[in-house]
């Protein structure tokens, strides 16, 4: 256990606070809705049901994110958001395609959402298009992923979002400030195996020691691309679930953890490690764990 | 896994060692014949791609890459992938006319994108899985037995310059230490 020389900062959007010194506020779990085809938005609702149901079990808060893959699907889906999630909630959009980004942030904007906005993500391959649809249309808050292709060390990481790493003119808390993105988180960039994975988890203490900010990363990535636990039949989604305590135990913030199917099992494990770290982070270091966290839930 | 002809590893299956196809597999349940030498899955633009790259040169035998299956929505890797063997990289690295997200070859060198221009010839199957017309398509490029390209080509992986110090041996990472109390020393300090 361990706690930060940086002050930490805590951010907030909607009733839901990221960031802080190891064992003051609780991991924010995003859970993906990822859909084969077209949306299934009963499917969509009932799961949305049992994560937001955890969360106020747990003490973990819960962001939805939202996965669009297709142009045609962007309206229903924000529609579906706005109707679906209540007002206090913040929700993620997690999109690829640079155009189809594009065209949400305009959607977002027309539909009065991006107060409630988390964009997944800024990356190096950001485009000029998207990053001036940003500033006319910025988002309340940004995921910024520190993916270097060529230095996947943390310092590398770091070096992507000073300056660009020589990939761009510019580094990615320069696009955040440049588009007036004031509320940022960093995602470490999970990578292959083989690929410096485990970078991704030591540059969680790293970089909220060198910036103060909220981290977290999408762990669970690591685990779909180990193709050799196939060979253990029933391993796959365990190591997955279980794969995200890596980033409390780290110091971080948050965790994309894959399908919002595994809320059941990860909700419980997560406030269990919230508990063990805050107890210790109480007792060591005098940091108070915030109200509705797990150990004011559970050990009142 | 990585083995004596594909000394970069991934996530690959290794077949026939003088086999002139390599396959790669984007989004599709396409298995092809044991006759290609290699096939293997594609999914990111950038690390990815090197990977193929490295364990294409390395096996002189290899004259066609075959790429098959749906493109990789947002990342574009199978494109990508098109792109750098027809127009390679620009000065910052990025794979030029690219259409993937983050296109950037950065641990592979300039003349291991020539020589895998040169060695390859790209069968771009983007688009389809059927299994009958890919599976074909392979009997038929195997049927012209092209010769092997020279030796195999060996390529270095470029890591980025470590400066390290004794006191490292102790920390969590490079650049943090803990105390005694608990406390994380500023990175670098």
């Amino acid at each position: 256990m361990f706690s930060f020389t940086q002050p930490q900062k805590a951010i907030q959007l909607g009733d839901v606070i990221f960031g802080g010194q190891p064992g003051e506020h609780a991991t924010v779990l995003f859970g993906g809705l990822f859909f084969k085809g077209a949306p299934d938005y009963e499917f969509a609702a009932n799961e949305l049901t049992t994560m937001y149901n955890l969360s106020s079990q747990t003490g973990i808060p819960a962001i939805p994110d939202f996965f669009i893959k297709k142009e045609e699907y962007i309206n229903d889906i924000l529609d579906f958001i706005k109707k679906t999630i209540p007002p206090n909630k913040p929700f993620s959009i997690d999109i690829i395609e640079p155009a189809l980004k594009i065209q949400t942030l305009h959607k977002l904007h027309d539909k009065k959402l991006l107060n409630r906005t988390i964009y997944n993500s800024i990356h190096i391959g950001v485009t000029e298009q998207e990053q001036e649809t940003l500033a006319q249309y910025p988002p309340a808050m940004a995921i910024l992923v520190a993916f270097n292709p060529k230095d996947t060390s943390p310092d590398g990481k770091i070096e992507v979002l000073e300056n660009g790493a020589h990939l761009r003119e510019n580094g990615l808390f320069d696009v955040a400030k440049q588009c007036n993105i004031e509320k940022i988180l960093i995602d470490t960039a999970a990578l292959a195996p083989g690929q410096n994975s485990g970078a991704a988890i030591s540059a969680l203490p790293v970089i909220k020691e060198e910036y103060g900010l909220p981290s977290g990363c999408a762990i669970h990535n690591v685990v779909e691309k180990s193709s050799w636990l196939n060979t253990f039949s029933g391993s796959r989604d365990i190591v997955d679930i279980a794969s995200n305590l890596n980033i409390p135990l780290f110091g971080g913030d948050f965790a994309l953890y894959g399908p919002m199917q595994h809320a059941p099992k990860l909700f419980p494990l997560i406030a269990w490690q919230d508990i063990l770290v805050a107890e210790y982070a109480e007792q060591y270091f005098g940091i108070t764990p915030a109200p509705g966290h797990p150990r004011r839930i559970f050990y009142p | 896994m990585s083995s004596e002809y594909y000394p970069w590893g991934g996530d690959f299956e290794a077949c026939e060692p003088k086999g002139c196809i390599a396959v790669v597999l984007l989004t599709t349940s396409y298995i092809p014949p044991d006759s290609v030498a290699i096939y293997g899955s594609l999914r990111t633009e950038n690390i990815g791609i090197e990977k193929i790259i490295a364990n294409v040169i390395s096996n002189p035998h290899i004259r066609y890459l075959m790429i098959c299956g749906d493109e990789i929505r947002g990342h574009r890797s199978g494109s990508s992938l098109v792109a750098l063997h027809a127009h390679g990289i620009d000065d910052n690295h990025r794979i030029i006319n690219a259409p993937g997200a983050i296109p950037y070859i950065e641990n592979i060198d300039q003349a291991a994108i020539n020589r895998f221009q040169q060695q390859i010839e790209i069968l771009d199957y983007i688009g389809c899985s059927n299994a009958t017309t890919l599976n074909r398509m392979i009997t038929h490029y195997i049927d012209k037995t092209p010769t092997a390209f020279g030796n195999p080509h060996y390529a270095i992986r470029i890591c980025p310059e470590k400066n390290l110090s004794l006191d490292d041996s102790r920390a969590l990472h490079s650049k943090i230490q803990i105390d005694y109390m608990g406390k994380i020393q500023k990175r670098g300090g």
